[in-house]
Parts: C-alpha cells; sequence; structure tokens
C-alpha cells in the first residue's frame, strides 16, 4: 500500500495551457435549454510519437466517452474522418477545416502523445471548424497510469469552453455495499464513468453513510468495526483514519461545512437522535438541531449558511431546512407521509430528497423554500433513493432497489437520461459524488 | 509507478523486514499478511475490483474490537422472544411488553446478568433514518424493562438500523419480523 502512495505522490500531473485562453468562444451550448441541440464534434486519431500505438484510438475511445456521456455533443465517426493527422499539424500546417466541416464538424479535437521511460505527455487542441480558430490547447505530463486522468481533464476542459460549466469527468462516487460473502458492508469508490471500482474498506463489519470532503481527500463513515456505530475519517489517499464525534450512541455523518472544518453529523442519545457539528479538528460539539423527535441526514447548503435535514417531530420524516444559529425551522417537502435524505445541490437552488408515493420511494427535487416540486427518478418495479448531486448540478446518483437486486443509477437531473453505473454488488446505498477534480 | 522510486522502496521494504525480525514469530506473520493484502488506492486508481483474500492468520492479530466488528454482523442466538414494532414506530406493543417482562425478571432473578437490546429496522426507507429509529426502538424497550425494576446497568442498546434483517424476504412477513428489538445476554 505505502509503495502506490509514494509513486504517486511522485508522479503528479502537470498541466500548461499551450497557448493563451481564447476569448467568449463564438460556439457556446446552452445547458439550461431542456433537449436543446447537440454540438457536432469529431475526435481525430491521436498521433503517437514514441509509445503504445493504441494510443492512437484509445485516447479518442476516453474522451469521446467523455463527451457522449454529457448528452451536449454528437460525435462524427471516426469512419467518416478524411483528414490524417499528422505531427505537423502540431507545428504550423493549418487542417483542412472545410474538409472537417463536410462531414458535419462544428469543432475538431485533434491529440498528439508520447509515452517514453515511463512518462506520459500528451497534447490536445480543440478546433472551432467553421472559424478554424483554437479555442482550447493543453499540454499535460505524467505518467502512463494517469492516462484516463488526463484524458478526463481535457473533456473538462471541452465542457467548460462550450457551457462555462466544468465537467465532472474524473469525479468518483462513494458507497456501501456487501463484498462476497461477507455479511457485513464495505466502503467502494467508482469513477463517474463506472471505471475503476475499488474497495476503500476492509473489516467485514458494517461500513455506511460514506461523506466526502470538500477537498475530495477524506471520507467521514459509520463503521460498527468495534461492534457499535462510530463515525471515522479517512484519507482516501493514504487510508491514514481517526475517529470523530466521540459522543452518543448511534451516528450517522451528514455533511462538511464548506471550509472543511466541521462534520454536521447525526447523533443519537438515549435514544433520541439530534443534529450536532463536529469541529474535524479538535473534536468540539455544537448543538445544530434538537428536538424530541428523531433529527437525522443533515445537508449544509453550498454556503454553509443553512442545512437541509429530516425530522419526524410532526409525525413522519419530513424535510426541513434551517439557518445555522437562527431560532426557526422550514418544512419543505409536501404531499408524502415519509420524506428522508436530503441532499444540497452544488449552486444551492434544489435539494433533492427520497419521498414516499403511491407505496414506492421516488427520487424529487424542490426549491429550498419548498416551491417548484418535481418529480426526477422513480421506478414502477422498485425504489429510487438517497440521491446526491454532481458537481456540476446537472445530475444525480441514486440508490435503485428492488426484491434482491441493487444498482446505483445516475440520471439527469431533468429525469431524461438515465444510466447505470455499479450493479451486481449486494445491498448497494449511500452513494455520494466527490467534489469536482 | 515503478520508475524512479523502486530503490527506496526496496531500502525500505529491507528496513521493514529487519525491524519484523526483531519482533515476535506472531507479529510477522501478521506485518507480511497486510502488505500482501491488496493494492492500495492509487492516485489514478485504475486496480480492478479485487476481494482481499481471507487471510486466516490475519483473523489472529486482529484486535478484539475487529472482531467484535465482524461478530456484530452475525445473528446472535438469544433465549428471549423479540419485541416487535408496527412500520415506523417504536411503541412497545402489548405483546412486546409480554416478550420484555420475560427479560425483566430473568434480569432480577440473576443479578449481575447483563443483556444488550439490538434495535432493527426493516429494509424500507432511508438507511440512517432508520439507524436513528433503531435506536428509538431499542431504548424504548430498555425504558420498559428499567420501569420493571431492572437496573439500569444490567442493560445497554445498539441500533443496527436496517442492515441486519433476521429475515431476508422483501415481503410484509419477512418486514414484520425485522422491525425488532432482539435481546442478546452478556
Amino acid at each position: 500500500m505505502k509503495r502506490s502512495i509514494g509513486a504517486a505522490a511522485g508522479a503528479f500531473l502537470l498541466a500548461l495551457s499551450v497557448f493563451p485562453s481564447p476569448g467568449f468562444p463564438l460556439l457556446y451550448i446552452d445547458i439550461n435549454a431542456p433537449g436543446g441541440k447537440r454540438m457536432p464534434i469529431a475526435v481525430a486519431d491521436v498521433v503517437v510519437g514514441p509509445g503504445d500505438p493504441s494510443l492512437s484510438r484509445g485516447i479518442p475511445k476516453i474522451l469521446s466517452d467523455d463527451l457522449v456521456l454529457t448528452d451536449l455533443f454528437d460525435l462524427v465517426p471516426p469512419t467518416a474522418h478524411m483528414e490524417t493527422v499528422t505531427a505537423a499539424h502540431f507545428s504550423g500546417k493549418p487542417l483542412s477545416f472545410p474538409g472537417w466541416k463536410m462531414i458535419g464538424a462544428e469543432a475538431v479535437v485533434i491529440g498528439k502523445a508520447e509515452a517514453q521511460g515511463g512518462r506520459l505527455s500528451i497534447e490536445m487542441r480543440l478546433y472551432d471548424a467553421t472559424q478554424g480558430t483554437l479555442l482550447l490547447g493543453k499540454r499535460y505530463t505524467g505518467t502512463p497510469g494517469q492516462l484516463r486522468s488526463i484524458v478526463h481533464r481535457f473533456a473538462n476542459e471541452i465542457v467548460y469552453t462550450f457551457t462555462g460549466v466544468r465537467g465532472v469527468f474524473g469525479t468518483e462516487i462513494a458507497f456501501s455495499a456487501r463484498s462476497g460473502k461477507s455479511k457485513g458492508k464495505e466502503l467502494y469508490i467508482v469513477g463517474m464513468d463506472g471505471q475503476g471500482l475499488r474497495k476503500v474498506t476492509d473489516n467485514r463489519s458494517y461500513n455506511l453513510f460514506p461523506r466526502w470532503s470538500p477537498d475530495g481527500q477524506w471520507l467521514a463513515y459509520t463503521s460498527y468495526r468495534t461492534g457499535a456505530p462510530n463515525v471515522y475519517l479517512r484519507n482516501v489517499l493514504t487510508g491514514t483514519e481517526k475517529a470523530v464525534v466521540q459522543f452518543g450512541g448511534s451516528k450517522a455523518p451528514g455533511g462538511f461545512s464548506p471550509d472543511g472544518a466541521w462534520l454536521y453529523s447525526g447523533v443519537s442519545r438515549a435514544g433520541n437522535s439530534d443534529i450536532f457539528r463536529v469541529r474535524v479538528v479538535g473534536g468540539a460539539a455544537e448543538k445544530v438541531v434538537v428536538g424530541w423527535g428523531l433529527e437525522v441526514s443533515p445537508s449544509p447548503s453550498p454556503d454553509g449558511r443553512r442545512i437541509a435535514f429530516v425530522s419526524d417531530r410532526g409525525g413522519s420524516p419530513q424535510v426541513y431546512v434551517k439557518t445555522i444559529g437562527v431560532a426557526g425551522e422550514t418544512r419543505i417537502s409536501t404531499g408524502t407521509g415519509y420524506a428522508t435524505s436530503p441532499s444540497w445541490s452544488p449552486a444551492g437552488d434544489r435539494i433533492a430528497y427520497t419521498a414516499r408515493s403511491g407505496g414506492r420511494f421516488i427520487v424529487a427535487t424542490v426549491a429550498p423554500d419548498g416551491s417548484g416540486l418535481r418529480e426526477v427518478a422513480s421506478a414502477p418495479d422498485g425504489d429510487c433513493e438517497d440521491p446526491s448531486f454532481s458537481p456540476d448540478g446537472r445530475s444525480l446518483v441514486y440508490t435503485y432497489r428492488k426484491k434482491g437486486y441493487s444498482a446505483l443509477k445516475i440520471i439527469s437531473t431533468d429525469g431524461r437520461r438515465q444510466r447505470t453505473l455499479v450493479s451486481g454488488l449486494g445491498g448497494a446505498g449511500s452513494p455520494a459524488w466527490s467534489p469536482g477534480r | 509507478m515503478k520508475g524512479t522510486f523502486s530503490w527506496k522502496w526496496a531500502v525500505l521494504a529491507l528496513s521493514i523486514a529487519a525491524l519484523m525480525s526483531v519482533g515476535c514469530a506472531k507479529k510477522q506473520t501478521v506485518k507480511s499478511e497486510g502488505a500482501a493484502g491488496g493494492p492500495g488506492p492509487a492516485a489514478v486508481g485504475e486496480a480492478p475490483m479485487k476481494e482481499a483474500p481471507p487471510a486466516p492468520p490475519l483473523e489472529e492479530k486482529l484486535a478484539s474490537a475487529a472482531e467484535a466488528g465482524v461478530a456484530a454482523t452475525e445473528e446472535r442466538p438469544s433465549q428471549f422472544d423479540d419485541v416487535r414494532f408496527d412500520f415506523d414506530q417504536s411503541v412497545v406493543t402489548e405483546d412486546g411488553r409480554r416478550a420484555s417482562a420475560v427479560v425483566a425478571a430473568y434480569l432480577k432473578k440473576n443479578p449481575g446478568a447483563k443483556v444488550l437490546i439490538e434495535g432493527h429496522c426493516d429494509e424500507r426507507g432511508t438507511a440512517e433514518y432508520n439507524l436513528a429509529l433503531g435506536d428509538r426502538r431499542a431504548t424504548a424497550v430498555m425504558t420498559y424493562l428499567v420501569s420493571l425494576g431492572v437496573s439500569k446497568g444490567a442493560v445497554s442498546t445498539v441500533s443496527f438500523g436496517k442492515e441486519k434483517p433476521l429475515d431476508p424476504g422483501s415481503n410484509e412477513e419477512a418486514w414484520a419480523k425485522n422491525r425488532r428489538a432482539h435481546f442478546v445476554l452478556q
């Protein structure tokens, strides 16, 4: 374990802008226009210097898969490409833009890669095919093991260039699921593209409710490793751990304050769960919501001033919003007898939660004042639960469960596009999307 | 990954090996097992999911706390009946009070005996809410036992939320069995 940490730290990734960043591009995608037109884009075979020739198609494949996932681009198939990109195109020779336009591309990506002596160097360029102008140019240096990470970064830059919002490639989802025949549950992490699934804990007890720190380095979670539920902080790179929330019975972390200084957590004392926040360093605790009801699942707003949480004070679990340090709490869930697991959107304008509807659980979103309720995910044959927003706010990851089957799914917040992220692990649940990378 | 660092790691591995040879044999087994226990999380992780080996020597070394963590996932036999609950409820019903009274009588007859009350929920609903609900159920039973004259020191509680169903089924019958307080003599 230690070996890989050291090596990873030594092989940090370098990214340089090849050219000064362009002004506002003429090509622009409005991500708020539902069903809007997609951008036709061509990703040419990459020119490989010394190194693995399979990178030539491998890099465009990773990049194209990313772009397709956004639902913002139409990929011009490689079989339609007419011009062969060569090293000369990186030293002054212009691309034949009319040719790219003719096959329908409004934007063209070209790239050049070299892999030598354990170093990987990739230069990527994005052109506006109509204007013939360079929109984006980046040079990355890293290790061959960082190939996917490098391409994800460039995909994020492309999305940013056309939409003004950074893409979420390279982000990850932490969740809890059974491991093999063990009755316990371990924490897992998987890339948002479904790649790189790995087990984080390995103690064969129950490990539940992973929550990312704002810097993406730590997971707070509940573990029964000592026989009782306690909250731990775990560094996802080094595996270093420490116990936090040193009081109470059952404890379930809800989320960190935006500065990472506080961890909000539900804590049961004498059978009554309240919401506390605990200093990550030092462990000092403050009451945030206390009452005779069960108060659980605190989700801080992105500005850190409010929290959404669950309380059953009115006779059934419902979602409430509270301004921290100010008296008064507003119920925002309506029309259901069971509303739980709120998750605040990164822009602060929506709160997703689980609602019971017609005997099933569904995922809905609502404005923080309780207006504009919208059903996002439901299934006729199962339950949709535990939503968590992507860092760009465009998608939600959630748990889908039916008899003896569980999966994690990702759905666009307008409910139009959906895909399965992870299936085949028992009891998968509590997904949490990492911050942007 | 293997590039410039391999020498340093080789040296480190050697020094660890040297250090271990000072320790007792038991420790040595465990250390090497741990080191071989699968790939660590790399910064740019591409490792396929790997089940860690069951590692019997590791189990011997595990602290009692960790064993308690594994044991917590096993259904623990009980001479007492479970107390059952209605959906989203923690009220101890008539039947539940009868089951609790048996436990109370036992504890009063056997001073020094201790019982752990596990609170459980059915699979429906959010895990965190169920964790808190399980706590409330276990505490409701504990409060009832104390009201019957059981000493507070003889009872403790833990909630397993919906993690540990008695019946893995997804139907009313299974759910009813799983909404329970379970007594474990300690």
